[in-house]
C-alpha cells in the first residue's frame, strides 16, 4: 500500500497538468509575519494560494509586516516580472500596490509597515485585503488571489493621521435659511385685562372731579359771552384730535400738517378770545 | 436695427462653427507629415465633422499658435514626435498661454517616443505626472490582446469607459452593447493624477496593470511608477476657463490599424474595438463639441399676490417670496439641446452675501423648456437680512463646461408703513386704551376749566379773607 503512494500523487499531478493545459503561476514556502522593530519574535503564518488565512494579521505602528514566497511557474521556480503585494481597502476599494524583491531564484520578500502605506488605507475601518499578484511575459496564466488581510493597529498614544478629502466639483450641501423668531404678543386676555384697567381710569376721573364740585354750569355763560370764540376754540381743540386721529389712521404727514396749521391758527385767534372770557369771569371773583 | 445686425452676426457665427463650438481651426503637430497616413480615419472623422485642418511640424519655423496676439488656431493635437524638444515655438509657457486663450489641446504620448520635455513640463504644471525618465510602458498580464501581443502583453484590452463618478455625465461609454466591445490600448504611457479638481480621468487601467521603464526593468520590475487603477491611461483637464486638455496615453490607439478590428481576449474571446467611437468621443469633447453649456436667459421677480410681476428688478425686501428661473443648453455634436442635470446630481442655486444664505436646487420648469433649452427654477422667501446679495449659480462638474452666473439684487428693510398696524397687535391694546382715556381726560380737562362754575362760596370767601 505504501509503495503506491508516490505512484497515486503523480496521477493526481499529471490528471492537475491535463486539466490546466496552459502553464500558470503560482506560489510555494509562503508565509507572512509581523515582527516589532526591535527584535522581539514575530508571529508566523503559513500561507497558500488557495484559501486565505482565515484570521486577519494585525499590523502595530512599529511592526514590520513581511511576506516571503517562492514564485513558480508550474511548479518550477524562476522570477516573473511582476511580483506584488497589493493591499485593498475594502470600503472604497482603493489600493496600493507593494512590490516584492525578487531573487534569480524566484525567492521573493516584500515588507511592509505602516508609513510605507498610504493613509487613506491606514484610516480604513474594515481590515485590508491583502493579494498576491504574480504573473510575468508569455503565455503563462498570472495569479491573483487574495492570501490575508490585516487589521492595522494606530499608535494609541500618538494622534492619527489626518487626511484632507481633495476638493471634487459636485453638489453641495442643500442650505436652508433659519429665519428669526417673530415678535410676540401675550395672551389676549391679559391685554383685554389691561384695556379695561386703563379705560376706567376715565369714569373714576369724571367722577373724582363730580365729587370735588367739578360741573360745567357756567357753559350757557361763557357762550353767551362769546359764542363764536367759545365754539371755535373748542371746536378747534376736538379738530386737532380728530386730525390726529385721521393721521393714525389713513392719513400722511403731509396731509397732516397743513390742516394742524389751519386748526392751529383758529386755536390761537379763537383761543384769545375764549380765555379772555375766562379771565374776566376769573377776575370777577365767579371761578 | 441693431438687434437685426447682432442678429445676422450670430447667423454668420453659426454657420461657421457648424462643429464646435469655440472655432473649426485645428492644428495638428507632428514629426513628419508623412506620419499623418496613418491616422487617416482618426484625421477624415475630424475633417468630416467640419474641422480645418493644418499640419506642421515642430521643426517649422512658420509656426506659430498666436498671430498678433490672438488664436492663430482653436485647437492643437499633439501627435507623438521624436524630438527631444517642441522648440521656441511651442513651449510650456506658449501653450499654457494658448490654453488660457481657451485654446483646447489633445495631446496623445506613446511609448515608442519620449515625451518632449516641454510637454513634460506643461503636464507636470497642470498636476499630471508622467511616469521617470519621460518614458515608460503599460503592462498588464490578465487583459492583454492575445492575438497581437501575446507575449508583450502590452496592448491593453479594456471595457468602454463607465461614469467616472454616479452623479457625472458619461460621455465616453459604448453603444448599445458593451459587453462585445473593448477599448484597445497598444503601447501606451500611462500617467498619475493630482488631486486637484480640474483634472479627470477618462479611461483607468485596470487593477492587475502597471507602468514600467522597458529599457532598464525588462528582467523584473523593482520599483513601479504607478499601478492598478491609479494610473490613468486617458485623462482630462478642463481649466477655469473651460478650456480643455485631454492626455491620451496611446496615439496608437487614434490608428487606422486598431478602428475597428477584431481582437482577442485572453479568454478567447474576440470582440471588436471600440477605438474610432471612442476617438470619436475623446476629441469631441476635448474640442469643445459635446458638453458644452450655454446660458440663454436669467430671470427672477416677485412670486406673491397682487404684487408688481416686473422682471429682474433690482431690489426686494427682506421676506419677499421670490421665483428664479434659468435656461440652459448644452452643445451635442451639431446642435443647441436642452440640458438635462445627469442623474443624482442637482442644479443650485445660491443666495448669499458673503456666504449663502440659501441653497436650493433648482427644479425642471416645463413650462418655458424647449427642445433647445431647458429652463429650472426654484421659489423662495428672501432672508431677513437686509443688504446687497447675490443669486448665483455655480455649476462647475467633471467634464462639463463652467457655469457660473451671479445677478446682485439689493435686499431692503420693511419700510414704516410695511409692518403690521398696531391695532393688529393685541399686545398694543393697553396703549390704544391709554391715547383714548387721555385724550379723553384732556377734553374733560379743557371743558371744566373753562365753563366750571364755583359752587362752594363760602371756601372761597375764607380763602379771600
Amino acid at each position: 500500500m505504501r509503495f503506491l503512494q508516490p505512484f497515486a500523487s503523480a496521477l493526481l499531478l499529471l490528471a492537475a497538468g491535463t486539466a490546466q493545459a496552459a502553464s500558470s503561476w503560482g506560489f510555494d514556502e509562503g508565509s507572512v509575519s509581523v515582527a516589532a522593530k526591535k527584535g522581539s519574535e514575530a508571529v508566523r503564518e503559513k500561507i497558500n494560494q488557495k484559501t486565505p488565512l482565515s484570521k486577519p494579521v494585525e499590523l502595530g505602528s512599529a511592526d514590520a509586516l513581511k511576506v516571503i514566497l517562492t514564485a513558480k511557474d508550474n511548479g518550477k521556480a524562476k522570477r516573473p516580472h511582476q511580483a506584488f503585494v497589493v493591499l485593498k481597502d475594502q470600503e472604497s476599494g482603493l489600493e496600493a500596490p507593494f512590490l516584492f524583491t525578487v531573487k534569480e531564484s524566484g525567492k521573493a520578500v516584500a515588507q511592509i509597515s505602516q508609513k510605507d502605506i498610504p493613509v487613506q488605507l491606514l484610516l480604513s475601518t474594515k481590515p485590508l485585503k491583502a493579494s498576491v499578484v504574480i504573473a510575468s511575459f508569455g503565455s503563462a496564466q498570472g495569479l491573483n488571489t487574495p492570501v490575508f488581510d490585516v487589521s492595522i493597529k494606530l499608535d494609541a498614544n500618538a494622534p492619527p493621521p489626518s487626511y484632507e478629502k481633495p476638493l471634487r466639483y459636485g453638489q453641495k450641501e442643500e442650505i436652508r435659511h433659519t429665519f428669526k423668531a417673530g415678535p410676540q404678543s401675550p395672551p389676549k386676555v391679559i391685554s383685554l385685562f389691561f384695556v379695561l384697567a386703563v379705560l376706567a381710569t376715565v369714569p373714576a376721573l369724571l367722577v373724582s372731579w363730580v365729587l370735588l364740585g367739578g360741573n360745567v354750569d357756567h357753559l350757557t355763560k361763557a357762550i353767551g359771552a362769546a359764542p363764536l370764540s367759545h365754539a371755535s376754540f373748542f371746536g378747534s381743540i376736538v379738530a386737532m384730535e380728530f386730525v390726529f386721529f385721521l393721521y393714525y389712521t389713513s392719513w400722511n404727514l403731509f396731509q397732516v400738517v397743513p390742516v394742524i396749521v389751519v386748526v392751529g391758527v383758529v386755536t390761537v385767534f379763537s383761543g384769545t378770545k375764549a380765555l379772555g372770557e375766562v379771565q374776566t369771569r376769573r377776575l370777577a371773583g365767579e371761578l | 436695427m441693431q438687434s437685426l445686425f447682432s442678429f445676422c452676426v450670430l447667423l454668420f457665427a453659426t454657420l461657421v462653427s457648424a462643429i464646435s463650438t469655440t472655432g473649426d481651426r485645428l492644428l495638428v503637430i507632428l514629426d513628419d507629415v508623412a506620419d499623418k497616413a496613418s491616422y487617416s480615419k482618426f484625421l477624415g472623422d475630424l475633417e468630416s465633422r467640419g474641422f480645418n485642418i493644418a499640419f506642421e511640424t515642430p521643426k517649422s519655423e512658420t509656426l506659430s499658435l498666436f498671430r498678433l496676439g490672438e488664436r492663430a488656431y482653436d485647437h492643437v493635437l499633439f501627435l507623438p514626435c521624436k524630438s527631444k524638444g517642441l522648440g521656441p515655438n511651442l513651449t510650456p509657457n506658449v501653450l499654457l498661454q494658448f490654453i488660457n486663450a481657451d485654446g483646447n489641446i489633445l495631446l496623445t504620448l506613446s511609448s515608442g517616443n519620449a515625451t518632449p520635455s516641454s510637454l513634460v513640463s506643461l503636464l507636470a504644471e497642470l498636476d499630471i505626472q508622467l511616469p521617470i525618465d519621460r518614458t515608460g510602458l503599460v503592462v498588464d498580464h490578465f487583459n492583454y490582446d492575445a492575438a497581437n501581443a501575446a507575449d508583450l502583453h502590452d496592448v491593453l484590452l479594456l471595457p468602454p469607459p463607465g461614469s467616472v463618478r454616479p452623479d457625472v455625465k458619461d460621455f465616453f461609454s459604448a453603444g448599445t452593447d458593451a459587453s462585445k466591445e473593448v477599448l484597445a490600448f497598444p503601447r501606451g504611457v500611462g500617467v498619475a493624477l493630482g488631486g486637484g479638481e480640474l483634472l479627470t480621468p477618462i479611461v483607468r487601467a485596470p487593477r492587475t496593470a502597471y507602468s514600467y521603464n522597458p529599457k532598464e526593468q525588462a528582467e523584473v520590475v523593482d520599483e513601479v511608477f504607478a499601478a492598478g487603477e491609479q494610473l490613468a491611461l486617458v485623462s482630462a483637464m478642463q481649466a477655469r476657463n473651460s478650456a480643455r486638455l485631454t492626455v491620451v496615453g496611446s496615439a496608437e490607439m487614434l490608428q487606422d490599424g486598431w478602428f475597428d478590428v477584431e481582437v482577442k481576449k485572453v479568454g478567447g474571446q474576440a470582440a471588436k474595438t471600440f477605438n474610432r467611437e471612442f476617438a470619436k468621443r475623446v476629441s469631441g469633447w476635448t474640442f469643445q463639441e459635446i458638453g458644452v453649456l450655454r446660458v440663454n436667459w436669467i430671470e427672477h421677480h416677485l412670486n406673491e399676490a397682487g404684487a408688481s410681476n416686473e422682471s429682474n428688478p433690482e431690489i426686494y425686501r427682506i421676506k419677499n417670496d421670490v421665483t428664479y428661473t434659468i435656461s440652459l443648453s448644452e452643445w451635442s455634436w451639431s446642435a443647441w439641446t436642452a440640458f438635462k442635470v445627469p442623474t443624482n446630481d442637482l442644479l443650485q442655486l445660491e443666495f448669499s452675501m458673503l456666504s449663502p444664505f440659501h441653497r436650493l436646487p433648482l427644479a425642471l420648469d416645463a413650462a418655458h423648456s424647449s427642445p433647445e433649452a431647458a429652463a429650472y427654477t426654484a421659489s423662495f422667501t428672501v432672508p431677513d437680512q437686509h443688504g446687497i446679495f447675490n443669486f448665483k449659480v455655480n455649476y462647475k462638474r467633471p467634464f462639463l463646461t463652467n457655469v457660473e452666473e451671479k445677478n446682485t439684487v439689493s435686499v431692503r428693510h420693511m419700510a414704516h408703513d410695511e409692518w403690521p398696524r398696531s391695532y393688529a397687535i393685541s399686545g398694543a391694546w393697553p396703549w390704544i386704551a391709554g391715547i383714548a382715556a387721555t385724550i379723553t381726560g384732556w377734553l374733560g380737562f379743557c371743558a371744566l376749566w373753562m365753563y366750571s362754575a364755583p359752587t362752594d362760596k363760602k371756601k372761597e370767601s375764607k380763602k379771600t379773607q
